[in-house]
């Protein structure tokens, strides 16, 4: 998820890592099925703005990188 | 507190507090969760059957006892310490439904009377969010009152409600089935021993590696071992996801927009709009520039004239106490020691006012966590969260306001951390230290390029400390309290006009906070300090020359560590000013006047300046040289030279541990650090 290009959207397909991040990161609502949107850059490159669930989440790269997303 | 106890629950953002504040009408009381250092507040409301206690429990997205915030919400639901409470008052975001129904869910699984009062039904409005709650109560089986808590909709509603709490129900009891139902899981030991609704929450601490946050019996957290963590952890990500999809199946039953098929959030369009600025790649940085140099300049600042007037008042009072009892020895404890300890208390009030004012601000309009976003990068290089970064900054104007405000931070390991940070930022206690020794060892006209050297050594003191703080935290994140970077994982909520009324509230209450909780342990030190420094008194045949200080028990002290100042250049004067300046880092300065029979005196004291400049050892040698000069400096940057930031530090941890290991460390690497510069300094043949 962490290469989408701005304003992109996609569907998650699956959260990895383990223990705590991954739980926190489907808690928060990365569940597979989900259609999210990159909805920016922080001015220093990182972290991302992601638009899911009616709301705005961030997260950094590193996370960001652990949900792998498919195309809708 | 009497009447039945409501637990009142909800995300973050959703309007949790002002809903407390209107409905207690702000009559509360804080208190601390046992083992944690949580706060919950909790209040009474008057309704039509009698008084009704309401717990404000954190805010929480989930109940899934990850952090410490969410283990005191499920420890409190779950009554794990004290009673269950008899129902569960829940603020639901109307314009943020898809998110919010989550913990709903949660309260489903353990099966207690829920009733939802649905908030912010004026911003769904707006954003073209039609929501019916009477529909959403039918579907989940409990009772709705569509609120706005800012403008006080519905308040009489919810009241109403409280008043017959007794006849609230659970949630329906057909999707509780459904959400326990075993499923596709692996079942473990623990689910014979706990329930299903109990154990998958251990299942999911198990799986966090939270479980020292839950109060588990033996016999729980003997079955936890036995299971493994990667069976437990693919049983709570199943029962996360089977949460979601009843709540996708509640949304769908109401009609409600489905914003889980269309990755756009109706109520953060005008936020959206605002955001283009205030997080673009330029204005947004200058701005953030801008709002935390003002915030700063506050604390730093503002303060000043406050602190100045406080003191003043306490001079007076001290002065009109002394002539009221006339001299003597009980008439100093109460005029230095006494009403001395109850100044150096209050003088903190208006910078903590200030710090508190600012963040409940930045916090209620939603920019805190916008300023987390923008500075998180450089925060994640030490190992922190972008959140550490305002209260580290505090910590140059004053480590007291700082270390309080290190209670945005979520994890534990994290705030403990950026606690023991703080104290190496530069106060503004120090700048009179520096100012003095600069004034008075540091030729004045000497320039290097635009700088004078004075002004050269203080940008050096402060580059010292900043470095230091950020290595130490660095160093901290992956030694003593090693933890991995805390995931970002932040919310950027719509913005918000704040409520002043609730920041006020806030103010008040970490004010008040302060001076009971760490306001007696500043008053005992300071009576303690006053008397070291003040007994026995010079006999009464003592010739002129002879300070009283230096004859009193911290005098002979200072003066028998002279052989352990002399590596770092200093003699014994200089050793019991260090000792008084416990007291507070810019005491120093007064301090160093007694010692030399002057008294009152300030950085900007001339003939103090000159005593430094011109003292002599008995070879002839002046005892004072750049170098000795720089050395002190250096020990002021490291030292734990100030009691109210051990006994702040004692508050917010609630053990005396982290404050000793504070004062030990940081002054045992000030004194190591100091002799090295002045012992390298001579090698390298400087004076």
């Amino acid at each position: 998820m962490s290469s989408l290009t701005l304003r992109e959207q996609a569907v998650v397909a699956a959260v990895h890592g383990t223990g705590q991040l991954r739980l926190r990161l489907l808690e928060m609502g990365f569940i597979p099925g989900t259609k999210v949107t990159l909805v920016k850059r922080a001015p220093l490159g990182d972290p991302l703005e992601f638009s899911l669930r009616g709301s705005h989440l961030s997260l950094r790269t590193t996370e960001a990188a652990l949900i792998e997303v498919q195309n809708p | 507190m009497t009447g039945p106890r409501i637990a009142l629950a909800g995300n973050p953002n959703v309007g949790k507090t002002s809903l407390f504040n209107a409905l207690t009408g702000a009559r509360h009381k804080v208190g601390n969760y046992a083992g944690v250092t949580v706060d919950i507040r909790s209040g009474q409301v008057q309704t039509a059957s009698g008084l009704v206690t309401l717990q404000d429990l954190p805010g929480t997205y989930s109940l899934t006892p990850i952090s410490e915030d969410e283990a005191v919400a499920y420890r409190c639901l779950t009554g794990s310490d004290t009673p269950p409470p008899a129902g569960v008052l829940l603020v639901v975001d109307a314009a943020n439904l898809a998110r919010n129904l989550y913990l709903v869910m949660q309260l489903t699984e353990l099966g207690l009377p829920v009733c939802i009062a649905l908030n912010m039904m004026d911003v769904a409005r707006e954003a073209g969010l039609a929501i019916d709650p009477q529909k959403l109560g039918q579907e989940l089986g409990v009772r709705v009152i569509p609120t706005i808590a800012r403008t006080g909709d519905g308040v009489p509603e919810i009241i109403d409600a409280l008043a017959n709490s007794a006849s609230w129900v659970a949630p329906a009891d057909e999707r509780r089935r459904r959400l326990l139902a075993s499923g596709e899981t692996t079942s473990t030991a623990v689910d014979e021993l706990a329930g299903p609704a109990r154990a998958r929450w251990l299942q999911a601490a198990h799986a966090a590696g939270t479980t020292q946050l839950l109060n588990c019996k033996s016999d729980e957290r003997e079955a936890l071992r036995a299971v493994d963590r990667g069976t437990a952890e693919a049983n709570a990500a199943h029962w996360i996801e089977r949460r979601y999809r009843e709540v996708d199946a509640v949304l769908d039953a109401i009609g409600y927009h489905n914003t889980t098929q269309a990755a756009v959030a109706p109520a953060m369009g005008r936020s959206e709009r605002i955001d283009r600025i205030l997080t673009h790649r330029i204005w947004g940085l200058l701005i953030f520039v801008g709002v935390m140099a003002l915030l700063f300049q506050s604390i730093f600042a503002w303060a000043g004239p406050l602190m100045d007037g406080i003191e003043a008042i306490m001079g007076i009072v001290a002065d009109a106490t002394r002539t009221w009892l006339g001299p003597g020895v009980l008439t100093d404890l109460i005029t230095e020691g006494v009403i001395g300890g109850v100044g150096n208390v209050i003088v903190f009030v208006p910078q903590i006012a200030l710090l508190f004012l600012f963040l409940g601000l930045l916090e209620d309009t939603g920019y805190l966590a916008r300023a987390a976003f923008l500075i998180d990068r450089i925060m994640a290089r030490v190992g922190l969260h972008g959140r550490a970064f305002v209260p580290l900054l505090s910590g140059y104007a004053c480590s007291i306001p700082a270390i309080m405000g290190t209670r945005t931070i979520s994890s534990y390991r994290d705030r403990l951390v950026t606690m023991l940070m703080i104290p190496y930022m530069s106060c503004s206690a120090r700048l009179p230290v520096y100012l003095l020794i600069i004034a008075a060892l540091f030729p004045a006209e000497q320039r290097v390029g635009p700088l004078t050297v004075g002004g050269l050594m203080l940008l050096a003191m402060y580059a010292l400390s900043t470095i230091s703080a950020l290595l130490i935290g660095a160093v901290f994140k992956r030694t003593i309290l090693k933890s991995p970077t805390p995931p970002l994982v932040l919310e950027l909520p719509p913005y918000r006009i704040p409520r002043l009324r609730n920041t006020f509230l806030h103010v008040y209450d970490r004010t008040g906070d302060f001076i009971r909780g760490a306001g007696t342990v500043i008053l005992a030190m300071t009576v303690v300090l006053w008397a070291l420094l003040s007994f026995p008194k010079p006999a009464a045949d003592a010739p002129e020359s002879q300070s009283p200080i230096s004859v009193s028990i911290g005098g002979q002290v200072g003066q028998a560590m002279e052989p352990v100042m002399a590596p770092m250049g200093q003699d014994g004067q200089m050793a019991i000013a260090i000792l008084g300046s416990f007291a507070a880092r810019e005491v120093f300065v007064s301090t160093l006047g007694l010692v030399h029979g002057i008294e009152g005196a300030d950085e900007e004291d001339a003939p103090l300046r000159e005593l430094m400049a011109d003292a002599k050892h008995p070879d002839g040698s002046p005892k004072h040289t750049p170098l000795s000069g720089l050395a002190v400096m250096v020990f002021f940057v490291y030292a734990c030279q100030c009691m109210s930031t051990l006994a702040v530090l004692k508050r917010e941890t609630q053990t005396w541990r982290w404050p000793i290991f504070a004062f030990v460390s940081m002054t045992g690497l000030a004194y190591v650090l100091a002799v090295a510069v002045y012992q390298v300094g001579r090698m390298l043949g400087y004076t």
